[in-house]
């Protein structure tokens, strides 16, 4: 195996050498729990800035405690909605959601978009026809409890969130 | 999109790091085995925490010592049918390709995108194909001018280990995530912009 490994290492199929060892790995790692609770954006990036990730370039001072790896998901994340959000908007939220019958998995979903408008939060609900859902109720509470998403400089408007409750909108084309 | 597995794992810790607090050396040792490679669970992101270390024994010939772990660790693994927001990365003729950033294997196969569209040869990139929308007498193009491309999961696969390719296959994607942009609200942002101001009308 020791050859096999090396003769890899040289290869251009390096991405492929690092998989074939982890999956060696799976065999002997013995799950205890796969799934031991799902986590929101938020909380992940959390995660990464008490570990010292931040926007800086230089990147060099935290490079000992964060991985360039985890600095690819907090670049990611910093675009989300999470990067404007804390922990007590995201609980306060999650319990007033108690009130409208939606599944975890929406919630997580909606704290983690944070939708602001009618066609923004029906693709997150399933069926939401059938189930009666309060979706201006729902976009009421986002815009109250979660913070608004960073403003990103390639974005040429400011988001105006405003309380969608359009039916079927009509697809206008900005010319 | 993200969710907290707890493993339990023989982790060895080569000689050169036994001057280290054993909870540094030990994570170190877990980062570079588990981070940024796809489990049977997912791709794990990051070490959340160790619970227990247990043994610290040498084995003989083996200058390192063997602990037997229990820790936590961060895994994406998105759930069928959450709505994620990424980036376009390319296209051909069978569908997008789209890019998270830390993981790039998210594919949009054509059926999937909304009808009635076209591929085209994209007049800028000439090895690329270009996905359109026709939605009544306007056109929509998608391609990296696109900020965000919201899709939903459909599907998450782990494709075996192939044990043999061809020279010039795309390097091996262990795992692989299938979305849908064929519904409200989801593809390109940009697409549903001039939608969110519009003031309501009942029917």
């Amino acid at each position: 195996i020791f050859i096999y490994v090396f003769f890899f290492f040289n290869s251009k199929s390096f991405p492929f050498f690092l998989f074939y060892e982890s999956k060696h790995r799976c065999e002997y790692v013995c799950r205890v729990k796969a799934n031991a609770g799902a986590l929101t954006n938020f909380e992940v990036l959390d995660l990464l800035n008490s570990r010292g990730a931040s926007k800086d370039t230089t990147r060099v001072i935290a490079s000992e405690t964060v991985s360039r790896s985890e600095y690819k998901v907090y670049d990611y994340l910093m675009e989300t909605a999470a990067s404007t959000q804390t922990r007590d908007s995201v609980t306060k939220f999650s319990d007033k959601c108690k009130g409208f019958k939606l599944a975890k998995a929406e919630i997580l979903n909606i704290i983690n978009l944070r939708p602001s408008s009618d066609v923004e939060l029906t693709p997150i609900l399933e069926k939401p026809d059938e189930r009666e859902i309060d979706i201006e109720g729902i976009l009421a509470l986002v815009q109250e409890l979660l913070p608004p998403l960073p403003t990103v400089e390639a974005h040429k408007e400011n988001e105006q969130e405003e309380t969608e409750d359009g039916e079927q909108p009509n697809m206008e084309t900005s010319v | 999109m993200f969710c907290l597995s707890e493993l339990e794992d023989t982790v060895r810790v080569p000689p050169s790091d036994l001057n280290l607090p054993l909870e540094v050396a030990i994570k170190k040792a877990l980062q570079k085995l588990f981070l940024d490679k796809v489990l049977s669970i997912g791709l794990c992101v990051a070490i959340y925490g160790i619970k227990s270390i247990e043994g610290g024994f040498v084995l003989p010939g083996d200058g390192a010592a063997t602990y037997k772990v229990v820790f936590r660790i961060v895994v994406f693994r998105p759930f069928v049918g959450e709505v994620i927001a990424a980036k376009f990365k390319e296209s051909d003729s069978n569908g997008l390709r789209l890019t998270l950033g830390f993981f790039e294997d998210v594919y949009v196969p054509a059926p999937l995108i909304p009808t009635p569209n076209r591929c085209e040869p994209d007049p800028y990139n000439r090895n690329q194909m270009r996905w359109v929308w026709k939605y009544g007498d306007d056109e929509f193009i998608i391609d990296d001018s696109c900020q965000q491309i919201k899709f939903r999961v459909e599907n998450i696969s782990y494709p075996p280990v192939p044990t043999e390719r061809a020279e010039d296959a795309k390097p091996f994607a262990p795992m692989v995530v299938t979305g849908t942009i064929d519904d409200d609200g989801l593809g390109p942002v940009s697409w549903w912009e001039a939608c969110a101001p519009i003031s309501d009308d009942e029917d």
